[in-house]
C-alpha cells in the first residue's frame, strides 16, 4: 500500500524533496501531547504518535496495522463506521464528544476531530484522527451544572408564615433562568397554599438592575394575574435609589421597607390584626 | 377534542361563567355575546370569570376578556377573573397580556368575597 509507506516508513519521507520540513511536520505530530493517527478508509491503523500511546496506553507497534474499532466500547459499534462514511464524503468531524476503551479497560471521555487525508491527485485515501482526552474537563463541567443546581435549588424557597400569607426571600442575583424558576416556585405555591398575598423580599439582593427589575415587575404581574397581591420588601435606601434613577415605574407595586412592614400590610388586607396580651386585658376591662 | 361549551350560571346577583381548556375564537365570541345578554337579562352586581381549566390564553382571547370586562362595568358590574393557573400566567405575563386591571382571584370562593366587599385591595398603597 503507497499510503502506508509514506506514512509510516521513514525511506519513503528522504525521497521527498524538502526533506527537512518534512521531518519537522513529522515532530510536530510526535511531540503533540493529543493523540494523532491515520487511518484507512475502512479502519485500519496506519500511524500512531507518541500522544496517542499515551492517552490509550497502547505502543504504536501494537497498534499500527489494527483495526480501530479496538478502542471502541461495546455498545458504540457503528460509530465508527459513520464517521468514515462522513469522511469519505469529504467531510469533517469536528469536536466530537465520545468515548473510547484505554489498554487497560478503562473508559475514558475523548474530543475527536476527523478529518480527510487526500493524495496528491486530491482523492481521499485515509482519515487523520486527533483525539484530546477529556475526562477531568468532562468531570468538572458536570460539577460545575451539578452545583448551579443545587444553588438554584437551595437559593429560592417559598414559605408560607401564615394562613394566607406567603414569603419569598430573595437572595443573590436575579438572572433569567433563576428568575423564571423563582417566578414559578411562587406561583405554585400561591395556588396549593391558596395565599392572598405574596411577600417578594429582595433584602438579600446585593444590586438591582434594569433585567432584575424587569423580572421583578413580571413577578408581581403573574401574582396579580393568579388573583394574589404582591408586595415587594426589603426596599433599602440604595435599591431605592438604583429603581428611581432606572426609572421603574412601581406606582402600582406595594412597596416597603423591611419585611415585618410588608408583613403587617398582608395581615392588614385580610382583615387581620396583632392584639398584645396587654391590649387584650384592657379590653376585657373596659368590657 | 374538548369540551367546547361555555357554562354561564346565575347564583343569586352574580354570573358564574366557566370556561373550556383551550377555547377557540368562536367560544372566547360566543363568551361576551352572552355575558353582555345575561348582564341585560338579569341586572347582576358581578361577573366571575372562572378559567382554572383554561390551559393556553392566547392574545384574542385575553383582549376578549379585557374588553367584556369593560364592558360589564358600563354596564353596572364588576368582573372578576378566578383560578387563573400559574404556567398561564407566566405566558400571560410574558406576552404582555396583563388584563388591563381586571380583578382577579385565587379562587371562585374568593371572587364572591371579593364582590360581597368590593375594593379592599384599594386601601393600601
Amino acid at each position: 500500500m503507497a499510503i502506508r509507506s509514506k506514512l509510516s516508513g521513514t525511506a519513503a519521507l528522504e525521497d521527498v524533496e524538502g526533506v527537512g520540513s518534512q521531518a519537522f511536520l513529522a515532530s510536530i505530530v510526535e511531540c503533540s501531547d493529543d493523540a494523532i493517527y491515520g487511518k484507512t478508509l475502512d479502519g485500519t491503523i496506519l500511524s500512531w504518535n507518541r500522544g496517542a500511546e499515551r492517552i490509550y496506553g497502547y505502543s504504536a507497534g501494537e497498534m499500527v496495522g489494527k483495526p480501530v474499532s479496538v478502542l471502541v466500547p461495546a455498545n458504540k459499534p457503528d460509530e465508527v463506521p459513520a464517521i468514515l462514511e462522513r469522511v469519505k464524503r469529504g467531510e469533517r468531524v469536528s469536536h466530537f464528544e465520545t468515548t473510547r476503551v484505554r489498554k487497560d479497560g478503562e473508559v475514558i471521555d475523548l474530543s475527536l476531530n476527523v478529518s480527510p487525508i487526500r493524495d496528491a491527485s486530491g482523492q481521499i485515501i485515509g482519515a487523520s484522527t486527533t483525539a484530546r482526552d477529556v475526562t477531568e474537563q468532562k468531570k468538572m463541567r458536570e460539577a460545575l451544572t451539578e452545583r448551579a443546581k443545587e444553588i438554584l435549588d437551595v437559593s429560592t424557597p417559598v414559605l408560607q408564615v401564615w394562613e394566607g400569607v406567603v414569603v419569598a426571600p430573595f437572595i443573590g442575583t436575579l438572572d433569567t433562568q433563576r428568575a423564571q424558576q423563582f417566578m414559578e416556585r411562587l406561583l405554585d405555591k400561591i395556588v396549593q397554599t391558596n395565599s392572598a398575598v405574596a411577600l417578594l423580599d429582595v433584602t438579600g439582593v446585593p444590586a438591582i438592575d434594569t433585567r432584575t427589575a424587569q423580572h421583578l415587575i413580571e413577578t408581581i404581574t403573574s401574582v396579580r394575574l393568579l388573583g394574589a397581591q404582591a408586595i415587594l420588601t426589603g426596599v433599602r435606601p440604595a435599591i431605592a435609589q438604583t429603581l428611581a434613577h432606572l426609572g421603574i415605574n412601581l406606582a402600582d407595586v406595594v412597596t416597603r421597607s423591611s419585611l415585618a412592614a410588608g408583613l403587617r400590610v398582608a395581615l392588614d388586607i385580610l382583615n387581620l390584626k396583632i392584639i398584645t396580651q396587654e391590649d387584650q386585658a384592657k379590653g376585657a376591662q373596659s368590657l | 377534542m374538548t369540551n367546547q361549551n361555555i357554562s354561564l350560571v346565575k347564583v343569586r346577583n352574580t354570573l358564574l361563567l366557566t370556561m373550556p381548556a383551550d377555547p377557540d375564537d368562536v367560544t372566547v365570541t360566543t363568551l361576551q355575546e352572552e355575558v353582555l345578554g345575561a348582564m341585560e337579562k338579569y341586572r347582576p352586581k358581578g361577573l366571575v370569570l372562572d378559567i382554572s381549566g383554561v390551559e393556553t390564553l392566547d392574545s384574542f382571547f385575553a383582549r376578549t376578556i379585557t374588553e367584556t370586562s369593560r364592558m360589564v362595568t358600563m354596564m353596572g358590574g364588576q368582573t372578576v377573573i378566578a383560578g387563573m393557573r400559574p404556567s398561564v400566567a407566566i405566558t400571560a405575563t410574558q406576552l404582555g397580556l396583563t388584563m388591563g386591571g381586571t380583578f382577579t382571584a385565587l379562587t371562585v370562593d374568593r371572587a364572591l368575597d371579593l364582590l360581597a366587599h368590593p375594593h379592599p385591595r384599594r386601601r393600601i398603597r
